[in-house]
C-alpha cells in the first residue's frame, strides 16, 4: 500500500515536467491575478489564460451566457484586452507565478496569432501558448481555422516557428466531422500537445419570445453535459493519433471533480483542465489536485503517469 | 461606489428563513470567522453568488403548479443576491436575504431551515456610496430591486441622520410589493406606508402597474411628477440611487438627467462566476469624450453604476418610454402601452429564469 506523501502525481507533458496533471482552461480563471482571493495557482500543474488576441476585443453584445440543466452556453465573443495591455498589465504578475503559464492565442489572420506568439516568445515568464483555433462564437478566425485540415496544418506550422523553444498546445473542436484527422493535422505541423475538447456549437431558445437566448444567438455548450463526449473524443485521439505521435492530451471538458479528471487520465489524458466549474467553485482545480492524490491511495498506483491511457482494452 | 477589502468562499449558517408575501421570502444567514470579518464590510448593492447546486427541490405539492415544469431543470451556476441588512452580533455577522421563489434556484432556497449550511463567496463588486454633500437621497425600488435599496436606507439613517430620504417603491402589483405588510389601500401621496422604511423614519411613495396601490403606472412616472413638485428642492444636493428591471433604471436616469441630478444605478446581467473571470456581465458603458463605447462588468466594475455612464438596452428603453410618457401624459392613468412588451420586459427578477 503506498502512502499518500509517497505518490508521484507528476507528469511529463511535451517536454515539461508539471508538478501534477491540473490545468486552468481558458477563459475561466482569467489572468490569474483575478484568483488569489480563492486558490493558490501555484498548486497546479499548469495555468491557460484567458484568450489574447493582437488587438483588444470588445466581445459580443449580452446575454453571454444561459444556463442549460447540466452546462452552460457562452458566447462571450474573445472579449479581452489585447497584447499590448497584457503585456504591460498581466506580464508582471505572471512573471512571479511558479506555476507554468500557457497563453491562449486567438486571431482572425495567421498573421494575428504569429505576431502574437513571436512577441510573447521572448518573455522568460511565457512557458508555453495554446492556440485557439476552435471558438465558436466569432464571425471571423476562431472555429473555421479548425474545421479544415489544410489550414490547421497552415497555421500549425507558422505559429510553431514563431514559438521557438516554448511549448505549443493545439486546442481542438468538436464541431467536426472527424476529429482525428484534425489532430493528425496539428501533430504533423508541430503541436507539442493537443488539448481536447472546446465546447460544442448550441442553441437555447426562449419559447416565449421565439428569440434565441444569446445575442450571439448561438454558444458554446460546456459542463457536465459534454463530459462523456469528451472523454470518448479524448480515447479516440489517444488511440488513433496521439500514442503513436507521442504526443500528449490535455483533456477538458465538464471536470468538476477528481473522478472526472481521472476518467480523462484513462482514457488517454496526460493532464486535465477545469473549465465550467471554476465559475461555481473557484478552488475547485485545487481540489481536483488533492482528490487525484487520494484515488491513487485507494487504488495503489504509485506513479500516477502510469495510469495515462491505461483503459482497459476489453 | 465602495467596496471592502477581504472577500472569499464561505460557509453561512441559515438562522431563519420563512414566506413574508406573495412569492417572497426572507432568511437570516449568520457568518463566523472570517466570513464573519468580510461581511461586515459588506456595502449596499454589493453582492454574494450563493450555490445552490446543492439543494433538492420541496415536494411537488410545494411548488406552484406554474413553476413545477421550469423547477425540474438542475441547477449549475450560483445566483447572486444583494443582503437587505447586515447587523453585527457579538463575534459575528447576521445577514438578511430576501428572495422570489420564481425559478429553480430560488425554489429550491425555500427548502433550506435554521442550522443549514449555505456556501456564497462575496463580498462582490461596488455597492452604492453617497458623497458627503448630499442633503436628500431618493431610492427607487422597482420589483426585486428591493433589497440592496434598504440595506442602503438603513445605512444611511445610520450615517447620516440628518438626511431627508424618500423612497420610491414600484410592483407589478399590490401583492407584489417585495416588503412585509398590507398596501391593498395604500394611497399615491408621500406617507410611511411600509414598514420597512417607516421604522427607519423613512416615507415612501407606492406605484403598482395595475393600480392596486398607491399610484397606477410605473414608479418613474410617480418619481418625475414628484420632482416637478419640489421647487424648492437643492437638486445639486440630491442623489438618486435605484435597483430594478433595466427599464426602470433607465427611465431613473433620464428623469435624473435631465435634472441634472447625481444617480447611481445597480445593474443586473446574467452571471456565470460574479468573480470577473468568465465576462459574461457586460455592461456598455460611455467613454467620456468619446462616442466609442466599452464593455465593463457588472460583477466588478459594477454591479452599482453612475447612471450617466451606462448605455441602457434600446429595446427595454423604448419600452419604458412609452409607458412613462403615457403615464404622464394622462397624470395617473394607467399606461396603456404595448402591455405584451411592457411585461416581457418587466419581468420582475426574470433572472432565475435562464
Amino acid at each position: 500500500m503506498v502512502k499518500k506523501t509517497d505518490i508521484d502525481i507528476s507528469v511529463d507533458f511535451a517536454g515539461l515536467r508539471l508538478a501534477n496533471p491540473v490545468f486552468t482552461a481558458s477563459g475561466t480563471c482569467g489572468y490569474a491575478d483575478e484568483m488569489g482571493d480563492y486558490m493558490d495557482v501555484n498548486a497546479l500543474g499548469g495555468f491557460i489564460t484567458k484568450s489574447i488576441t493582437l488587438r483588444p476585443r470588445k466581445g459580443n453584445p449580452t446575454p453571454r451566457i444561459v444556463e442549460t440543466d447540466a452546462g452552460m452556453l457562452n458566447a462571450i465573443g474573445l472579449a479581452n484586452m489585447g497584447l499590448d495591455r497584457f503585456i504591460e498589465e498581466k506580464l508582471p504578475i505572471i512573471a512571479k507565478m511558479s506555476v507554468p503559464v500557457f497563453v491562449n492565442v486567438a486571431g482572425e489572420l495567421i498573421e494575428e496569432y504569429v505576431a502574437v506568439v513571436e512577441r510573447l516568445a521572448r518573455e522568460d515568464a511565457i512557458t508555453g501558448f495554446e492556440l485557439n483555433i476552435s471558438c465558436p462564437n466569432v464571425a471571423k478566425g476562431g472555429i473555421s481555422f479548425g474545421r479544415d485540415p489544410r489550414q490547421v496544418s497552415e497555421i500549425t506550422s507558422a505559429v510553431r516557428k514563431a514559438a521557438g523553444d516554448r511549448v505549443l498546445i493545439v486546442k481542438l473542436s468538436p464541431n467536426v466531422t472527424d476529429i482525428g484527422i484534425i489532430a493528425s493535422a496539428a501533430a504533423e505541423a508541430g503541436a507539442d500537445a493537443l488539448s481536447l475538447v472546446n465546447t460544442f456549437t448550441a442553441m437555447v431558445i426562449d419559447i416565449e419570445t421565439r428569440r434565441p437566448a444569446l445575442a450571439n444567438r448561438t454558444g458554446g455548450l460546456s459542463g457536465p453535459a459534454i463530459k462523456p463526449i469528451a472523454v470518448y473524443l479524448v480515447n479516440r485521439v489517444y488511440n488513433d493519433v496521439a500514442r503513436a505521435a507521442g504526443i500528449p492530451i490535455l483533456g477538458l471538458g465538464g471536470i468538476r471533480t477528481a473522478a472526472d479528471a481521472i476518467e480523462f487520465i484513462i482514457a488517454g489524458a496526460s493532464a486535465v483542465a477545469v473549465g465550467t466549474a471554476s465559475f461555481i467553485q473557484p478552488d475547485c482545480a485545487s481540489r481536483i489536485v488533492d482528490g487525484i492524490r487520494e484515488y491513487c491511495v485507494r487504488h495503489n498506483v504509485a506513479k500516477l503517469s502510469d495510469l495515462v491511457g491505461s483503459l482497459s482494452p476489453k | 461606489m465602495v467596496n471592502g477589502k477581504s472577500k472569499g468562499i464561505f460557509t453561512a449558517t441559515v438562522l431563519s428563513n420563512r414566506r413574508i408575501g406573495e412569492c417572497f421570502y426572507t432568511m437570516d444567514l449568520e457568518f463566523a470567522g472570517a466570513g464573519a470579518r468580510a461581511f461586515a464590510e459588506f456595502r449596499p448593492g454589493q453582492f454574494l453568488q450563493v450555490d445552490v447546486s446543492t439543494l433538492a427541490l420541496p415536494p411537488e405539492d410545494k411548488i406552484p403548479p406554474e413553476l413545477r415544469d421550469i423547477c425540474r431543470r438542475n441547477v449549475l451556476l450560483r445566483r447572486p443576491f444583494s443582503f437587505a441588512d447586515v447587523a453585527i452580533r457579538g463575534e459575528n455577522t447576521i445577514a438578511e436575504l430576501l428572495y422570489c421563489a420564481l425559478g429553480p434556484a430560488s425554489v429550491r432556497m425555500t427548502t433550506l431551515a435554521a442550522g443549514d449550511p449555505l456556501n456564497v463567496i462575496g463580498p462582490l463588486g461596488n455597492g452604492f456610496h453617497v458623497p458627503k454633500d448630499k442633503h436628500t437621497a431618493l431610492l427607487i425600488v422597482g420589483g426585486m430591486g428591493a433589497p440592496p435599496i434598504r440595506c442602503l436606507a438603513r445605512l444611511l439613517r445610520a450615517e447620516r441622520p440628518d438626511m431627508k430620504i424618500v423612497a420610491f417603491v414600484g410592483a407589478k402589483s399590490a401583492a407584489a410589493i417585495p416588503f412585509e405588510g398590507n398596501f391593498a389601500h395604500v394611497s399615491q401621496q408621500v406617507d410611511f406606508f411600509i414598514p420597512a422604511f417607516a421604522k427607519l423614519g423613512i416615507p415612501s411613495v407606492v406605484a403598482t402597474d395595475d393600480g392596486s396601490a398607491g399610484y397606477r403606472g410605473f414608479i418613474t412616472g410617480r418619481l418625475a411628477l414628484w420632482l416637478n413638485e419640489q421647487a424648492a428642492l437643492p437638486l445639486e444636493r440630491t442623489i438618486l440611487c435605484a435597483c430594478g428591471p433595466e427599464p426602470m433604471l433607465s427611465a431613473v436616469a433620464r428623469i435624473a438627467a435631465e435634472r441634472n441630478i447625481d444617480c447611481q444605478v445597480s445593474m443586473e446581467r446574467r452571471m456565470a462566476c460574479g468573480i470577473g473571470v468568465c465576462q459574461s456581465c457586460a455592461v456598455e458603458c460611455r467613454i467620456e469624450g468619446s462616442t466609442e463605447t466599452i464593455y465593463k462588468l457588472c460583477c466588478q466594475d459594477g454591479p452599482v453604476f453612475d447612471s450617466r455612464t451606462v448605455v441602457f438596452d434600446a429595446r427595454t428603453e423604448a419600452v419604458e418610454e412609452m409607458g412613462l410618457a403615457q403615464a404622464i401624459k394622462e397624470g395617473q392613468a394607467s399606461p396603456a402601452v404595448d402591455k405584451a412588451r411592457v411585461l416581457e420586459a418587466l419581468e420582475h427578477g426574470e433572472e432565475d429564469r435562464h
